[in-house]
Formats: C-alpha cells, sequence, structure tokens
C-alpha cells in the first residue's frame, strides 16, 4: 500500500480501504481452481486409473493364491511316481551321454581354435593368391612369356608361406607354425568339415536324453495345463510394479500403412479399463472371472476376461479392437457413459447383452448362419420365415424373383436381337448378290455368315438362361401359400375370419396380423375367392383310416416341421404350421393331393404370357395336360413354366392310400364347436375389383402366389442397411417427445436395470415397431385410410424373438470397416457359407445333426427320447468325408434311389422317417453337395481313392471276419432279402462301393462312437496293435496268418461286395432273427 | 406446460452465455442506472455551489471535505480491475472444468438438424434472417452495425459523462444503447435461442417443440396486397407483361421506402428536439455528424418497423427487386 497522507480520514473509501482480503481470498480460490484443474486433467478426466490400480490390487490377490495353488500342483506332479521314473530316465541318459558329450565339445573347442588362429593369415593369404590369379587370368593367351612370368608368380605366391600360432588342445600352442597357400586352403576347408561331422555325431550321443527330456516335458504339460508357477509368478511381479497408463489398440488390419491408409481408422482404448482382456497382463491361458477376483457382486468391476476365448483365435485384437464388434466410443476413456457410447451424440452405443450378435452382422451379412452368433441366427431366421423378407428386401436373403426377372429379360433382349439379325441376312445376301465387285460381294455374304453364327450363339445363350429360369423357379419359394388355389384349398367362409384373426385361430402362425376394417377384410375375401382357379376339379378322393394316419404323421417325420396339439400341448417343429385347427379350414380333396405331392399345381404358371395355362393350351398343340420338372415348357412360346407350388414343403413320397389316411387324420383336427359366418359377398364381383387394389395395397403378393400378382415388387423398405439410418429418418410419429424421455406408449416406462432409459434410438425404434407396429399410427390423421401404416404386426411368439431380430437390424448397417474385414472367404469356407442359406431354407436340420453341437427338432421330441433313438435320421456331421459326393448329388436329387419303387428310404429302408424328396434345383444340389464336402474339409473336386481288389486268400480271410460270431455284420446290416430286412437296422453293405469313402469307412468301422457318439454300430471291434488294428474277438483261423491290416481288408472286402457274395454270406450268419427284440440300432 | 424442455434448452452447455445474460443484463443496467441517478443529485448539488464544486468534484461518490479531489489510476483503478481479473479467471476455469465443450457427433451431409441454430451469439443475426433477406439480414445489416458502432466517436457531440455514470446527461445515448442493444441484439438473441423451435417457428416458452408441428401462414409481399400486376409498365416500356411486373415492382416499392426514410427522419429529428439539453447538442453539431446519425438511427428503426410489417400484417417484403429485396 501506498503510504497515506496524515491529513486525509482514514475513511476516505477509495484510498482507505486495504484490498488485502479480497485479493487473499481471490488468489486462494484462483489456487484452489488451479489445483483442481489438475485433478480433473489427470484424474477427473482419466477414471481409468482408479479402474487399474483396483484392478492391480485385486489381481494380484489372485495371482497369489494361483501361485500357491499352481505350487502344490507341481510338487504333487514332481513327487508323483511316474514323474520321478521320467526323471530318472533323463539323468540316466544324460549321464550316459555325458563323457562323450564332453570330449566332443573339446574337440569342438579345439577345432573353432584353430579356425580362429587361422583367420588372419588365410585371409591375408586368400587375398594374396586371388589378386594373383586374376594378373595371370588378364593377360592375353597370344602374350606367351607374359602369361607363364604370371604363372610363375602365381605358384610362388601359392607355396610362399604364413606362419601361425598354431593351437595344440589342452592350451598348448606351437609358435609360428609354417603353412603354404595351398596348406592354409585345404586346413581351414577340412576345420568346417570335422567340426560339421562332431556337431552331427554330438546330436546323436544326446538324442537318448533330449528324447527323455521331451518325455519328461510332455508329462509335465499334460499334468499341469495353463501357467506354470514361474509364469504366474511373473505375472506377480508385474502387477507389484504396475504402470498406469491408457492400454489401446490401433484397429488396423495387418499391413495397413503408417498413416493408417487402408485402415480401419479407429483405436480402441476399451483395455485401460477393462484390463482383464489384455493379454499381457492376462494370457489366454487364464479365464478371469468378477467371482476370481472377489468381486462376483460388484457392478463396477469391467475385469473379466473376453468370455469367449475361440471367438479371439478368429479375430485377433490387434486387428479387430473391441469397438468395431461391441459398439460404443472406443477412443473415449474420460467416462464410462462416453466410452460406451451412451450419449446423445454418438451413433453408435455399445451393444446391450442381448443384442451382442449384432457386432457380427457388419462383416458376416453374407453368412446365413454365423458360429457364436445364436441370437444372430435366430433373427435371420426369423427374418426368412415370418416373411419379412415378403415385402422388405435385404441383401443376401432370397432373391431369385430379381434373378429370374433379370433372366427373363435378357431372353426377351437376345429373341429381339435374333429376329434383327434374322432379317439382316437376307438384305446382306442381296447386297452381295448386286455387289458390284467380288470383293465387296465377299464381304457381304461373310458378314451374313457371321450373323448366322452369331445367332447360333444366341440361341446357346437363351437355352442356358432358361436352364437357369428353371432352376429359379423350383428355388423360389413363398413364406404362405399359393392363393390361386383357394378355392379348391379352402372353405369359403373361413378365408374372412382368418384374415381377421390370425392369431386367434393359429397363436404361431407366421401370418402378421394386417389392421383392417370389417369392409376392406370382405373385399380382399372376395377378390381372393374369385381370383382363385376354377379347375380343373378334383379328383374326389374316399375317407380312409385316420388311426392309421396319425401314425403315419408321428413316424414319416412330419413333426420335424409342423407341431401338433394346441398351446403347451404342442408337439413338433415350429418351421411350419400347427396343424391343430386344419379340418375347419381345408377340403378334404385338396389336402389328400397336397399330402400326396405338395408340389403339385392344379395348373403351371407361365411367366411370359402371365397366365395359367390350363388343358386348352396344351390341346391346342396337340399335347398331352402333363407338365412336371421334365416337361416344364410352355406349349405356346416354349419357355420355362412354373410347374410346382412355391412351397418349401417337399414330397414325401406316400402312396394314395397313405396320403389319404394321413388327410383322413388332419380333417379331424378342428374344433367341434367352431361354425363361420356365411359370406355370400364373396361372389360379388364389385366387392372383388375393391379386394384387388387393397391387396396390391397390402403387398399380400410378398409372400402369397395370386393371380395378375406374380410380378408385384416387394413393398417395404430396404432394411439391407436399416441399422445405420439416421434417426431422424425414423419415424417415431408422435411419441418422439416420449421416446426421448422413456415413457412407453403403454404407459409404462421403459426400463434397464431398473432406471427409466430414453428409447429414441434404433434399437427402440425396432423394439417398439416389431412389437406393436401401429403405435406410429397412433393418433394421427389419415384424409385417406389408405395412408395408414401398412406393416402388419408380426407375430413374434416371445421378447426373445424380437430381439433377435432388432440384433440382426442393429448390426446391418453401412459398413464402416475396411473391405479386408467382410467375410466373404475365397476358400472352402465359402461353400459353408452358401450351403447354410439352402440348410435353413429346407429345414435340414429339423430331421438331421448338421453341425457338432446341433440339435435337430426331432432329436428333442418325446417319441425319439432313450432307446428309441434309434429311429431318428442320421446324424450328418461327418458326412461329406463319408459318403462320395456323386452319390450325395444323385441322392438328393431322388432320395429313394430309385424311379420306380418310391415309396421308401433309398438308403435306410428301415427307417419309419422318411427322407422327403425336395425337388432341389441342380444349383442347390451343387451347393449342398460342396457344403457337405467343406464341412469335412475335403478337397474339391472329388476323386474317387482306389480300393486294391482282394485276392481270393484274403477273400476267404474277410468273409470269415465277416460272418464270425463276434462281428455278425449281417445281423445288422440290409441285404435286400425281405424276410430278412424286417429286423435290420443299418444300410445295405451293396450300396457301399458307390456311396462311402474307403477312408471314412475304415475309421467307422474302428471306432463309430467317435464319429456319431451314441450310435448303435458297437465300437471296440478292432485294437490297435502296433501301426495296424487287428480284430478284437476271437479271429477265425485262416487270420492268425494274416499281417496286414484287418481293418482296411474288411472295407475292401465290402467296397467289392457283390449281391450274389451276400447271398450267399447270409446263410452262414448266426441267426438273423434272434437279434430282431431290443435291438435298435441307428447311426450310420 | 412443458418445463422439463424448457428446462433441457436453458441448461443445454451451449446456452450458458444466454441465461447469464438474461440476469446479468437487467442487474448492470440496474446498477448503472442507480449509480448514475445518484451522481445526477451530486451533480445538483455542485451546480448549485459553485465554490463547492471548485473544490471537490470526485463524482462517482459521496463527497467528504477530508478526500483528495483526484485518486491516482494506479494503483486504485488497478488494484480493483487486477482483483477482478482474478475473480474472472476463476470463474472462467470453472465453467470450462465444470461443463464440456458441446460436440456432437460427425455431420451428416444428408440429414439437416432441425432445429438448425447458430452459436448464441449469432442467434439474434439468424433471427433478422426471417425479416430480410439474406443479402440485407447477413451482409448489409452487419455492415451497417459495425460501422455504427465505429462512428459514433465520431457523431457524439456531448462533451459530458466522461469518467462517471450519469443518466440526465447521457439520456439520448442510452436510450439509444437500450434500443440498439437491449431491445435488437439482445432480444433477438433469447428469441432465438427460447421461443424458435423446430422449423424456426415460434413456440412461446412451455409449449413442446414438436418436428412435426405444421402451421398454415401465407406472407405477402406488398406489391401483392396492392395488386401490382405490372401492365401498365409493360405498356410504357413495350415488354411482356412478367418483365413489366418485375420493373411494376421495382418502382412501386420505392414509395413505402421513401415515406419510411421520411417518417422515421421527422420521427429521429422529433426527438433530438424534445429537450433543452438535445437541442443544445444538435446546435453543436456539423451537418456531416447530424446525417450520419441520422441515417444510422432511420436504418435501425427499419428492424422493427419490419418485424412489425411481418408479424403483425404478414408482409414478406415491401420493395421486391430481381437482385435484392427488402
Amino acid at each position: 500500500m501506498p503510504d497515506r497522507s496524515p491529513e486525509l480520514g482514514p475513511d476516505d473509501p477509495i484510498k482507505g480501504r486495504s484490498f488485502a482480503f479480497p485479493l487473499l481470498i481471490a488468489s486462494l480460490l484462483l489456487m484452489l481452481t488451479v489445483a483442481w484443474s489438475f485433478y480433473v486433467e489427470f484424474y477427473g478426466l482419466q477414471p481409468w486409473r482408479e479402474y487399474q490400480s483396483r484392478f492391480a490390487k485385486a489381481y494380484s490377490t489372485y495371482l497369489a493364491k494361483a501361485v500357491k495353488d499352481e505350487k502344490k500342483n507341481e510338487d504333487a506332479v514332481y513327487a508323483s511316481a511316474d514323474y520321478k521314473a521320467l526323471l530318472a530316465k533323463v539323468d540316466a541318459a544324460e549321464k550316459t551321454a555325458k563323457t562323450q558329450d564332453e570330449q566332443i565339445a573339446k574337440q569342438i573347442a579345439l577345432l573353432d581354435d584353430q579356425r580362429a588362429a587361422l583367420g588372419d593369415a588365410f585371409k591375408d593369404a586368400r587375398g594374396k593368391i586371388g589378386s594373383l590369379v586374376y594378373q595371370y587370368e588378364i593377360v592375353p593367351d597370344a602374350d606367351r612369356s607374359t602369361k607363364e612370368a604370371r604363372k610363375k608368380d602365381l605358384l610362388a605366391g601359392r607355396a610362399s608361406v604364413w606362419k601361425v600360432d598354431w593351437p595344440l588342445g589342452d592350451g598348448r600352442i606351437q609358435k609360428d607354425k609354417p603353412f603354404t597357400g595351398d596348406e592354409l586352403n585345404d586346413v581351414f576347408t577340412g576345420i568346417i568339415a570335422q567340426r560339421a561331422a562332431l556337431v552331427a555325431q554330438r546330436g546323436d550321443v544326446d538324442k537318448p536324453a533330449k528324447e527323455a527330456r521331451d518325455e519328461l516335458n510332455q508329462y509335465a504339460s499334460e499334468h499341469l495345463p495353463g501357467l506354470s508357477s514361474t509364469s504366474l509368478e511373473l505375472l506377480q511381479h508385474s502387477m507389484r510394479d504396475f504402470d498406469e497408463r491408457i492400454i489401446q489398440i490401433n484397429v488396423n488390419p495387418p499391413g495397413a500403412s503408417l498413416n493408417n491408409l487402408g485402415g480401419a481408422g479407429l483405436v480402441d482404448r476399451c483395455q485401460s479399463c477393462h484390463v482383464g482382456t489384455e493379454t499381457r497382463y492376462v494370457p489366454s491361458q487364464v479365464t478371469l472371472t468378477k467371482a476370481d477376483l472377489g468381486m462376483a457382486k460388484s457392478k463396477d468391476a469391467p475385469y473379466t476376461s473376453h468370455p469367449d476365448g475361440l471367438l479371439l483365435q478368429t479375430h485377433p485384437l490387434e486387428k479387430f479392437g473391441c469397438s468395431p464388434c461391441h459398439g460404443g466410443n472406443g477412443r473415449a476413456v474420460n467416462s464410462v457413459e462416453r466410452g460406451h457410447g451412451r450419449y446423445e451424440h454418438w451413433l453408435y452405443p455399445l451393444y446391450y447383452p442381448e443384442n451382442y450378435n449384432a457386432g457380427c452382422q457388419q462383416c458376416h451379412s453374407a453368412d446365413m448362419v454365423t458360429e457364436h452368433a445364436p441370437v444372430l441366427n435366430q433373427g435371420k431366421q426369423l427374418y426368412r420365415q415370418k416373411g419379412c423378407i415378403g415385402c422388405h428386401r435385404f441383401q443376401g436373403f432370397d432373391n431369385q424373383d430379381e434373378q429370374l426377372v433379370n433372366a427373363r429379360q435378357q431372353i426377351l433382349s437376345l429373341a429381339k436381337s435374333k429376329s434383327d439379325d434374322l432379317l439382316e441376312i437376307p438384305r446382306l445376301q442381296k447386297l452381295g448378290d448386286t455387289a458390284p465387285s467380288n470383293a465387296a460381294a465377299e464381304a457381304f455374304y461373310a458378314q451374313a455368315t457371321n450373323l448366322t453364327v452369331d445367332i447360333s450363339r444366341m440361341d446357346a445363350t437363351t437355352e442356358s438362361l432358361e436352364q437357369r429360369s428353371h432352376d429359379l423357379l423350383q428355388e423360389i419359394k413363398k413364406v404362405g401359400p399359393d392363393l390361386k388355389e383357394a378355392r379348391q384349398k379352402l372353405r369359403k367362409e373361413w378365408i374372412p375370419y382368418w384374415i381377421g384373426h390370425t392369431t386367434e385361430f393359429r397363436p404361431t402362425t407366421k401370418m402378421p396380423q394386417f389392421r383392417m376394417s370389417q369392409d376392406e377384410i370382405q373385399a380382399i375375401s372376395a377378390f381372393i375367392w374369385q381370383d382363385s382357379l376354377p379347375g380343373p376339379a378334383l379328383e374326389k378322393q374316399a375317407p380312409a383310416n385316420s388311426a392309421h394316419g396319425k401314425e403315419l404323421l408321428e413316424e414319416r417325420g412330419c413333426l420335424a416341421c409342423h407341431a401338433i396339439g394346441e398351446g403347451a400341448n404342442a408337439v413338433g417343429g415350429t418351421f411350419a404350421a400347427n396343424l391343430s385347427r386344419i379340418g375347419e379350414k381345408e377340403n378334404y380333396d385338396y389336402l389328400v393331393r397336397w399330402v400326396h405331392n405338395p408340389r403339385q399345381r392344379t395348373r403351371p404358371y407361365c411367366p411370359y404370357e402371365k397366365k395359367d395355362l390350363g388343358p386348352e393350351d396344351y390341346a391346342k398343340h396337340n399335347l398331352p395336360y402333363v407338365f412336371d420338372l421334365d416337361h416344364s415348357r410352355c406349349p405356346n412360346d416354349g419357355h420355362e413354366l412354373l410347374v410346382q407350388q412355391p412351397t418349401i414343403m417337399p414330397s414325401l413320397r406316400l402312396s394314395d392310400a397313405d396320403s389319404r389316411d394321413i388327410a383322413s387324420f388332419l380333417i379331424t383336427q378342428k374344433h367341434a364347436d367352431a361354425t363361420y359366418a356365411a359370406a355370400d359377398y364373396m361372389d360379388d364381383p364389385q366387392l372383388a375389383a375393391k379386394g384387388k387394389d387393397l391387396v396390391r395395397h397390402y403387398g399380400c403378393a410378398g409372400c402369397h402366389e395370386i393371380s395378375g400378382m406374380e410380378d408385384e415388387g416387394r413393398i417395404g423398405t430396404e432394411l439391407t442397411n436399416e441399422g445405420s439410418k439416421p434417426i431422424e429418418r425414423l419415424d417415431f410419429a408422435l411419441w418422439t417427445e416420449d421416446a426421448k424421455r422413456g415413457e412407453q406408449p403403454d404407459g409404462k416406462p421403459y426400463l434397464r436395470d431398473g432406471k427409466q432409459m430414453p428409447w429414441f434410438d434404433p434399437k427402440g425404434f425396432f423394439e417398439h415397431k416389431l412389437e406393436n407396429p401401429a403405435i406410429y399410427d397412433q393418433g394421427k390423421y389419415h384424409a385417406n385410410p389408405m395412408d395408414a401404416l401398412r406393416m402388419p404386426k408380426p407375430n413374434l411368439q416371445s421378447q426373445d424373438e424380437v430381439q433377435a431380430l432388432v440384433t440382426m437390424l442393429l448390426g446391418s448397417t453401412d459398413p464402416t470397416l475396411p473391405p479386408e474385414y467382410m467375410y466373404k472367404p475365397a476358400d472352402r469356407r465359402k461353400y459353408i457359407q452358401a450351403g447354410w442359406w439352402i440348410v435353413t431354407k429346407y429345414n435340414c436340420i429339423g430331421c438331421h445333426q448338421i453341425d457338432v453341437g446341433q440339435k435337430s427338432v426331432l432329436q428333442t421330441l418325446p417319441m425319439y427320447q432313450g432307446d428309441l433313438k434309434g429311429n431318428l435320421p442320421p446324424v450328418l456331421t461327418t458326412e461329406g468325408a463319408r459318403v462320395n459326393p456323386e452319390w450325395l448329388r444323385g441322392f438328393l436329387a431322388n432320395p429313394a434311389l430309385s424311379t420306380t419303387d418310391s415309396n421308401r428310404n433309398g438308403v435306410r429302408q428301415y427307417l419309419q422317417v422318411r427322407m422327403p424328396t425336395f425337388s432341389l434345383s441342380n444349383d442347390e444340389i451343387r451347393k449342398l453337395t460342396l457344403f457337405f464336402e467343406a464341412m469335412s474339409a475335403q478337397p474339391d473336386p472329388f476323386i474317387p481313392p482306389k480300393v486294391e481288389p482282394l485276392s481270393d486268400a484274403e477273400r476267404a480271410m474277410a468273409r470269415g471276419l465277416f460272418t464270425s460270431p463276434a462281428a455278425p455284420c449281417l445281423k445288422c446290416h440290409m441285404t435286400g432279402n425281405e424276410a430278412h430286412d424286417k429286423n435290420a437296422s443299418a444300410p445295405n453293405f451293396l450300396l457301399a462301393h458307390e456311396r462311402l469313402q474307403p477312408a471314412w469307412t475304415a475309421r467307422w468301422i474302428t471306432d463309430p462312437a467317435k464319429i456319431i457318439p451314441g450310435t448303435a454300430m458297437p465300437s471296440g471291434l478292432f485294437r490297435k496293435d502296433g501301426d495296424i488294428w487287428v480284430f478284437a474277438g476271437p479271429t477265425p483261423g485262416a487270420m492268425q496268418q494274416y499281417h496286414g491290416d484287418q481293418a482296411d481288408l474288411l472295407v475292401r472286402y465290402m467296397f467289392t461286395l457283390t449281391p450274389q457274395e451276400q447271398a450267399a454270406l447270409l446263410g452262414r450268419t448266426p441267426s438273423a432273427s434272434n437279434s430282431a427284440a431290443g435291438k435298435q440300432s441307428g447311426g450310420k | 406446460m412443458d418445463w422439463h424442455q424448457l428446462w433441457e434448452i436453458a441448461s443445454a452447455p451451449d446456452n450458458v452465455p444466454i441465461v447469464a445474460m438474461l440476469f446479468l443484463i437487467p442487474f448492470y443496467l440496474w446498477y448503472a442506472l442507480k449509480q448514475g441517478i445518484e451522481n445526477d443529485k451530486l451533480i445538483a448539488i455542485l451546480e448549485s455551489d459553485a465554490n463547492l464544486a471548485k473544490t471537490k468534484y470526485r463524482k462517482t461518490q459521496e463527497w467528504d471535505p477530508k478526500w483528495d479531489r483526484e485518486v491516482h489510476t494506479w494503483p486504485y483503478l488497478m488494484r480493483m480491475e487486477f482483483l477482478v481479473a482474478i475473480i474472472v479467471t476463476v470463474l472462467l476455469m470453472v465453467w470450462s472444468l465444470t461443463l464440456n465443450a458441446p460436440l456432437e457427433e460427425p455431420a451428416n451431409p444428408n440429414v439437416t438438424m432441425n432445429p438448425a441454430k447458430a452459436p448464441w451469439y449469432f442467434l439474434g443475426l439468424q433471427e433478422m434472417l426471417v425479416y430480410f433477406d439474406p443479402w440485407i439480414a447477413g451482409v448489409v445489416m452487419p455492415t451497417l452495425v459495425i460501422v455504427g458502432l465505429m462512428v459514433i466517436p465520431y457523431i457524439d457531440a456531448n462533451p459530458l459523462g466522461n469518467g462517471y455514470y450519469t443518466y440526465k446527461q447521457r439520456r439520448f445515448s442510452i436510450w439509444t444503447f437500450m434500443f440498439g442493444f437491449v431491445g435488437l441484439w439482445v432480444l433477438m438473441i433469447v428469441i432465438g435461442t427460447f421461443i424458435r423451435g423446430p422449423g424456426w417457428m415460434w413456440f412461446w416458452p412451455g409449449r413442446t417443440w414438436d418436428a412435426e408441428r405444421v402451421d398454415y401462414a401465407v406472407n405477402r409481399n406488398l406489391d401483392q396486397v396492392f395488386g401490382i400486376d405490372g401492365s401498365w409498365t409493360s405498356a410504357i416500356f413495350h415488354t411482356t407483361k412478367d418483365q413489366g411486373a418485375i420493373w411494376a415492382r421495382v418502382i412501386f416499392g420505392i414509395f413505402p421506402l421513401i415515406a419510411f426514410f421520411i417518417v422515421a427522419a421527422l420521427l429521429v429529428h422529433w426527438i433530438c428536439m424534445r429537450t433543452e439539453f438535445s437541442r443544445k447538442i444538435y446546435q453543436r453539431m456539423s451537418l456531416v455528424q447530424l446525417v450520419t446519425m441520422y441515417t444510422f438511427l432511420i436504418f435501425m428503426f427499419s428492424l422493427p418497423a419490419k418485424i412489425l410489417l411481418r408479424l403483425v400484417f404478414t408482409i414478406h417484403y415491401v420493395w421486391v427487386t430481381p437482385w435484392f429485396s427488402i
């Protein structure tokens, strides 16, 4: 403060007031704020520091315990007799080798010394002689005298002497030992050779000790899996000096350049808090759970290691990081909320557990079945099965209809150019005839000839396009039934009831519930009724044995797809309709035809003329009214027809009588009290006209085949990239504000972990849309009722199904990663990728187990439990290795393996479950065959291995084995003899040659349980004797002298078996009949 | 009433300065005026006692015979400024520590945010776009504002009021400030922040900002109100009717504009001539100073005039030309 004039009063408000106190306070505040800012900088914005220190503490405790446990284990193992014996062996072997080893080591050391001693002299001599050689060589041959002189110099150089202090071993040195240049060279190369020989010798000497040591290590690693106590101690050490710092991954594909060109442009720092996923601290051999760290109950302990180690092996962290799969903002570390991307402005928030699989979809969008992603797979299956695909295009999903339209357009444009060319040819010829010169005429004629060749080429292209159309027409499957046949199939009054009450009539139906007024329903019913085909009339069928029908329904495998019984009583699969009330809607005659062959059509459809052909069209061309896959060309225009019903349901090749029995049973399936109001309005043509517009408006043709609407497109929005649609484009309608506040249309709060959360995000939108699309129309005014949202309420059975679809949609984003991340394999995995689309399309997994760990529907049904397992269809986990793909192709096309006797299985005729005829297209058969081959890692194309023919002696021995009482093969395997086959439970050996692969067969007969656990084929028929398999039971006398592989012998015998031979064997097999009871065999 | 949303808007980190402004501006206005009025009383005492005025004129405070007539800047002003600097620094630091920068998601060229708002300090300009075409509101008006602020020292012929607060001696300047800054700048920012919602529509506070809201409103140009169709201009200039209409609009629009300038000039002049004091200042001003001041004041009045025309009479433009519109 400046000094104050004494005369001034002390109360001058400006001069007299001291600022010391306010300045002190302000300065303190400033310092406090600065300190605060340092705290925020280093701790507030770096919460990961605290997470890391907590982790280090907890993990150290865990490791300390682990080290103790592991030491105990190790001590136990080291103390075990086996280990000690092995250790003793190692010691003994090492001792034996020791003296010799030491001697060799000494020799080697001496050689090394000598080589070192030679070093300088050798280099000097080599340099000198090299230069003399050069001097000699550059003199031309003509200059003899100089050449001679130089040669003399060279010889002198080679003979000149270098002195070396030469070691003699044991520290003795011969001073100045003389060497000529030539000697130096020889000695040096000699030393190198000797040394190599000694090293090899030493290896031989040490070999037994090394092998014993390996054995010891092998034993130790087998008995002490996981990390050794030493490694654990190292980890413990690293925790003690734990350095808190950001742990980050630069997410890049291998080979991305320094400035991230071609990289993902992502930095993931997730591991800064999720320390347990960092393999430097928690190696992959250690699985760390919350409980391990004593934090089982903590809600804020992000320390577990990644739970799916196998997944990480195929998705290495350094390439994939975290956020590409999990979402979230990988580079934010200043708060949990930011890092997880759960704030308004981050586009890709962390997926919630129920949607984890969404992370797979971005790269695996081309897969129908993705390993490790059950929820995503379920979502994709639902997308197809519930008919979402009928309205919403999705890249990769069934688009055969689009391909067909393409092919058709190409065919038409080819036809157009062909007709143009045909007109051009005579014109060119005429020009040639009148040309002024010969050369000009020749040119015109040549052009005309070229055109004819062109035309023939176009014909070839057209033909292949027609073939493709044939395939495509076979592949197109509609989700719903063909409405062209409504009149023949359905009870008239039932139709309007059904449209209004889908889920009431059949709670598990795929048909979604539309929001329609009664008028609309009536109009649509009228249209469907009047639009359907009038005939030709169905064959009249007599009622038959419904009890037998029920039996057949349960035995033949119908329940793999269909269920029967209502509510909790339903038994069977969910892939196709529940048949409980089918009797209320269907016409018996139609049902018989359907059961007999669901693919049968009343009239074939011609996509070119856009009409359903009748007998009259065929009669015009004097053709019989016959249309099937072999007679699929249009009589009018020669193009491919749609000759089958576009249904997934295959033909079970039932006899007429069996079909009637099943239909008779099904027609009894109804509610006794069901009544339907009369519906005379359905014959009103005006109403039908109105209905037509409505049917088009609601996009019915997306799932149903409807006359006149075969080429209707999909009416919904494409969903391929729906997951990255900006939130502004998702129409929350009048719920926008409520969604932001977490209030739901039903009045309940949107909860997560008991907290009300906003649902104004894609997840919330999809969830509410799938639960009830109508909410986004609620309160909206529509001048024209047709402006209302059309999306019907999908009939999803549970919240799981909703979440499965949400998962799929959330993951369906624009690719944010570079192309090399997308799963588009070039090797055989691409066949697996393509095959799953077919396998799931036809529900092969309803009957078969195809992948390890997966269960077929039939396997879960009550009628196939326990002993009855033997009645199940075969397990196909090794199908590709088992069968010859050529054979498989034929089998898939015709599972009866016969054109005459089709009411049976081709291979396992003893099974009641029937392998149906799917009428797969050639392309589908190709893909399926390649799929099975690839699943079993078979090379493609297939080259059948050679089977050595048997000598007479071998055949005699094999025959003996085949019929020996210890291995009565023909007791269970079929022979084709009807009396014998009644009790058979395994396929006929005569098929083996064409059907099986010998290597697999050998593996199978030696240990079938390893390939298919629980198979009825007995294991332990053979035992390993050295490198070969020998029969385990008492062998026939002749076998004693055989020194070859007996399993191989048997396989070769099977592959050369003839029907005569088999018939002859049959007589020798110990009583086939007493194997009947209790012997339920299956598997192979 | 949607208090929830009002709170969301008011508490957004973007809007902290505006909320602060809502309290700070009235407070400092009140505080400055209070001191000004107290000074005016002191001035009155000193004027009535010439002797006293010769010895004591420390005008910002009560006076005492024992006090100095003047005090030095250093340390008496500087120490106070230093204290304030420290306090402001602390405030800024606390602010930056507690509220993060309101960063948003990466821009998506396919999506326009709604409402799309400028930074808070430009919201007044953005609001002006409602009333003028972008050329006027975005270029001419801001230029006038800046140039207008620059000329203030050159046209201020009032020598009083330096170094102390006073209301009486600077009544004209204070009301110009109140009108120009508080009325036309701060108020416009407040409107832009709290009142303008999605679609830049007018939402009274408490009404939910509904992106789906649809309003029916027709704004017409003044020439349309008067039915100017250009038939007479096309006859005079021998042009098509469309071209004629353009010229007709250009010519027509000049008249209301001239009328406005005349009325506004008279209004400004009337204000300047109201008191004895201001008449004295008027006398002191040169012609150039006078014309400059009148011009800027007239332009200042044009904004409220246009707001009135638009909001009350739904007039879109007064003068429509092919190059710009007013």
